[in-house]
């Protein structure tokens, strides 16, 4: 891990974040749609913070001792609140549990004594909650106290995908600190430097997000989504007990493969009604083919924001993909 | 890191720096001036309207060296220390963190004990409603009749997650949210004691986007200052709140109107360029077309200074209003749904193409309507619900009755053409079959099959040859038989086409009426019918009935008919039979209705109901 060096799209918006420091709050709310280098700029801005140089400029140093600490992974003033890591560990070796990517309550209540006592070294202890909407209500209840008048020289960076999800009282504690999207030229061009072989491609797959990009073009979950997508495009023949099985197999977060169904949906719809194609240029001709139906598909596409807002509920994943497919089957065959 | 973002260092120290809620500090105050002072206190309000800020100014307040009072010094020791935070009769809880039981009974433990220093132990409780259950349950008796050195003050945003025994023992204030002038005159006092330059114009903006909570705009304003390099411009407040133009806006109701999916796209692409903020692109629109509805239903109502008003008032007349009220609608719930959205990008686009699709077609397009095709389309046209769906959020079915009537009639027209799918034709509908009602044979030309008869009758009863279509026939007509052959019968001289069932309606018969329903007319000339009943029904066909039947005929027509009947195995062409079929379909598209009604979906699956399959029963 090494969070000391930028994105090369993201130099101005550092420049400008670290303009201000005097006035620097100390809670930021950094938001930005995923995959674009937040959780990056977000370390940076925390060895920033606990750097020890003595004539600190808008960059942490690389060299002081808290930087070195930092790039070890070993601060003792820097926390990272992320969804499940330690406990998830223990019980994998039992039982694959299946995994709800949220920081509960204990996390947080943990996080107290971090920010009431004193730092190891004096300085600055920094927090970074990533990403922020994955606090569950009572972890983001109990952080608001905190959140709102923490002790001197604690450091809260929070790191938001969709920081509407947030609750509006977390909201309005923190300064909020939009991370742009890159363009689209620097981003390809940076994939291609990553050895990516189609960085277009795989930018239109993620929405634009480099480093989503990247994850695309190396997940192991491809197959699973090549696989998917061509279900989709046959609905006729679309064995939707046999897919629901396979992607229940695949034990992929819901809300990865809601999220794809959602940009074939989209796909659709804007083909249909505006001939457009965003996501899957590489489907284009399934697209084309069965966008005549678009207008049947809008209502298919609410009921996919509805499963969306319950991806990560405890429902039973299979039949949550069977109700799905059934329902993007039953859409297309409406119309005939 | 001495810097204290601005909410904090602003916070008000006493009643007279609060801004707003006069109604509360009124009452506060002349409680504490005349020693009426409640044990339990409950605040709430949304984030940011003061009520922890409250709840401190109460603590130093009921704790000042200077008595009671509702101005506390601020200089006393006391004072000074519930403002550093280190009092140690202010015990200040949060609730969110020590939800459970065993939190609470360790803090009502030691309120038995005299103060140490103060008058009152007072106890903050914010968040209070994170607390478990149990733990509002073991609060009760402590809350209803504490020691007189006790006093609580309860804060929270979420006041319905309280149990009611808690609720009834507080004496409740409910803040209310911050007017804009309210935030931009405060924002104004901060900026002359900070001595930051800024422009008048960036403050009602900021009031606005801090949508009524103080904190907010005093987050927003830490915002604005960083972004402006230590100043508050205007335009870089814009900026950073994603402030759209409203030239972008007009471009899509433009391209809305002119129903162009490409420069909707087009339009959608230029605010992403801009890197403007999609929710206040939608929350914008949501508000334009409030105004474009506002100028269509009220022309007067509409502010003679507004700058957009000619761009506003040129759309309100290219726009039908329930148009606007639509795309209105859509755009609430687009804002609603954005978080869910693959990006922030798809659901803006999304929403708009949404608008796109549902745009209703040209009255135009619907009265080209041709006649014979609906009854060859008929079939595949989808039973009325999933084309209903936005319904509720439509003005336009102005009676309840044409509504259903209509749509599956009209849909059938549309589904050729890839832009005029069948949720076009739903807010339009009612036109033409208002229109069609006022003159009664062309929408009957319209309805009926090939072979068709002037004599208006309703649209099922004729003997068609595809079942499929009587199947499909929506519960609307069965309204429809008691209106449509008044008016003919006394115009037209009764001629028989053949419309057995139709006739029998007609007929004065009594008892012999079950002679007629259960038989099917298997011949007719003009002075002679022939009947075909049932083995079942024979009881029926008793010479009596006949000999009624055979009168009323004789009757109606104004000559002599003979009436002949034979038994046989009857198909299903009796008026009885095809009744009860109708009876069936109607129904089976009741209860489609009633299972697609997003209503009843969504009590199924939030709330666990079941529909129970038989009580439903077709209008």
């Amino acid at each position: 891990m090494n969070g000391l060096t930028l994105y090369p799209w993201q130099q101005t918006t550092w420049d400008a974040l670290l303009a201000g420091t005097a006035r620097m709050p100390h809670a930021l709310l950094l938001t930005g749609e995923a995959g674009i280098g937040k959780r990056r700029f977000a370390e940076r801005l925390a060895a920033w913070f606990l750097c020890e140089a003595p004539g600190k400029t808008s960059e942490p140093c690389g060299v002081c001792e808290s930087c070195r600490w930092f790039a070890a992974g070993n601060h003792p003033d820097y926390r990272v609140l992320a969804p499940g890591d330690d406990a998830d560990e223990e019980e994998e070796g039992t039982k694959a549990k299946r995994r709800f990517p949220t920081i509960g309550v204990d996390d947080v209540r943990e996080l107290n004594d971090f920010v009431n006592l004193t730092s190891h070294r004096g300085g600055a202890r920094v927090t970074v909650v990533y990403p922020a909407e994955s606090l569950n209500l009572a972890a983001a209840n109990a952080l608001l106290k905190t959140l709102e008048e923490p002790p001197a020289g604690a450091q809260f960076i929070l790191v938001a995908h969709h920081w509407r999800r947030l609750l509006p009282t977390i909201r309005s504690r923190c300064r909020i600190f939009p991370l742009p999207m890159p363009e689209h030229r620097a981003a390809a061009a940076w994939l291609a430097q990553h050895g990516v072989v189609d960085p277009e491609l795989h930018l239109h797959h993620s929405g634009g997000a480099p480093l989503a990009a990247l994850e695309d073009a190396g997940a192991d979950w491809l197959g699973t989504r090549r696989a998917l997508l061509e279900h989709l495009a046959n609905p006729g023949a679309l064995d939707v007990l046999a897919v629901a099985g396979e992607l229940e197999k695949s034990k992929l977060d819901a809300a990865l493969v809601i999220a794809w169904l959602q940009k074939w949906v989209y796909d659709l719809v804007s083909m249909g009604l505006a001939g457009v194609v965003r996501y899957y240029p590489d489907c284009k001709d399934d697209l084309t083919r069965l966008s005549v139906r678009a207008p049947q598909l809008l209502k298919y596409a609410e009921r996919l924001l509805e499963a969306q807002r319950l991806a990560h509920h405890p429902l039973n994943l299979r039949l949550v993909y069977e109700t799905l497919l059934n329902d993007y089957v039953a859409a297309f065959r409406k119309g005939r | 890191m001495a810097y204290q973002v601005l909410a904090r260092k602003w916070r008000p120290l006493n009643f007279a720096q609060l801004v707003g809620q006069e109604h509360v500090i009124k009452a506060l105050a002349n409680a504490f001036a005349n020693g009426r002072l409640h044990h339990a206190y409950l605040l709430t309000g949304t984030r940011g309207v003061g009520k922890t800020t409250i709840a401190r100014i109460m603590a130093k307040a009921l704790n000042c060296e200077t008595g009671v009072t509702a101005e506390p010094c601020g200089v006393c020791s006391a004072c000074t220390q519930i403002d550093a935070g280190r009092f140690v009769d202010l015990l200040e809880i949060d609730a969110a963190s020590n939800t459970g039981i065993d939190n609470i009974r360790e803090v009502l433990d030691n309120a038995q004990y005299a103060p140490t220093v103060g008058r009152f132990k007072v106890y903050i409780i914010d968040e209070v409603h994170m607390l478990s259950k149990s733990a509002f349950n073991a609060m009760l008796k402590t809350l209803e009749e504490p020691p007189g050195h006790v006093k609580f003050i309860l804060a929270t945003t979420d006041p319905q997650k309280m149990p009611i025994t808690v609720l009834s023992r507080c004496l409740q204030f409910s803040l209310r949210q911050m007017t804009p002038q309210q935030v931009a005159g405060h924002l104004q006092k901060v900026l002359d004691a900070e001595q930051i330059p800024f422009e008048a114009g960036a403050l009602p903006v900021l009031g606005h986007a801090a949508n009524g909570s103080m904190r907010d705009a005093l987050s927003l304003l830490d915002q604005a200052i960083a972004y402006g390099a230590g100043q508050v411009e205007e335009s870089g407040v814009r900026a950073m709140l994603g402030a759209v133009d409203q030239s972008y806006l007009f471009e899509i109701l433009a391209a809305l109107v002119a129903k162009d999916g490409q420069a909707l796209m087009k339009a959608a692409a230029g605010i992403a360029e801009r890197g403007l903020s999609y929710e206040a692109a939608l929350h914008e629109l949501a508000h334009l077309l409030h105004q474009v509805a506002v100028a269509q239903a009220v022309p007067g109502a509409l502010a003679d200074d507004l700058p957009q008003r000619p761009q506003i008032v040129a759309v309100a007349q290219a726009l039908a209003p329930e148009d606007s009220q639509l795309y209105y609608q859509i755009a609430l719930h687009g804002r609603r749904d954005l978080p869910l959205a693959p990006d922030e990008y798809a659901g803006f686009t999304m929403t708009l193409l949404r608008m796109l699709a549902f745009a209703p077609a040209t009255p135009g397009q619907i009265r080209l309507a041709p006649a014979g095709e609906p009854a060859t389309m008929a079939p595949q046209a989808p039973p009325v619900p999933p084309v209903a769906q936005p319904a509720p959020a439509m003005p336009a079915s102005s009676s309840v009755a044409p509504a259903p009537v209509a749509s599956p009639v009209i849909a059938p027209v549309a589904p050729a053409p890839v832009k005029a799918e069948p949720a076009q034709a739903m807010p339009k509908e009612p036109a033409p079959w208002e229109e069609a009602a006022s003159d009664a044979t062309p929408p009957k030309a319209a309805i009926e099959p090939p072979p068709p008869e002037v004599e208006p009758e309703p649209v099922w009863s004729e003997p068609a040859p595809e079942p499929a279509e009587r199947l499909y026939v929506p519960p609307g007509p069965a309204a429809m038989p008691e209106e449509e052959p008044e008016p003919a019968l006394p115009a037209a001289p009764p001629e028989f086409d053949g419309d057995w069932r139709a006739l029998v309606v007609q007929l004065k018969l009594g008892a012999a009426g079950m002679l007629a329903q259960h038989a099917e007319l298997v011949e007719f000339q003009s002075d002679r019918f022939i009947f075909r009943v049932a083995e079942a029904h024979k009881a029926v066909a008793t010479r009596d009935y006949q000999e009624k039947l055979r009168g009323a005929l004789t009757d109606h027509f104004g000559r002599p008919i003979q009436v002949e009947v034979a038994l046989g195995e009857a198909t299903g062409d009796t008026p009885a039979a095809i009744a009860l079929r109708e009876k069936h379909a109607r129904q089976q598209a009741a209860e489609a209705t009633i299972q697609n009604d997003p209503f009843v979906q969504a009590l199924v699956r939030d709330l666990g109901a079941t529909v129970v399959p038989d009580s439903i029963r077709p209008l």
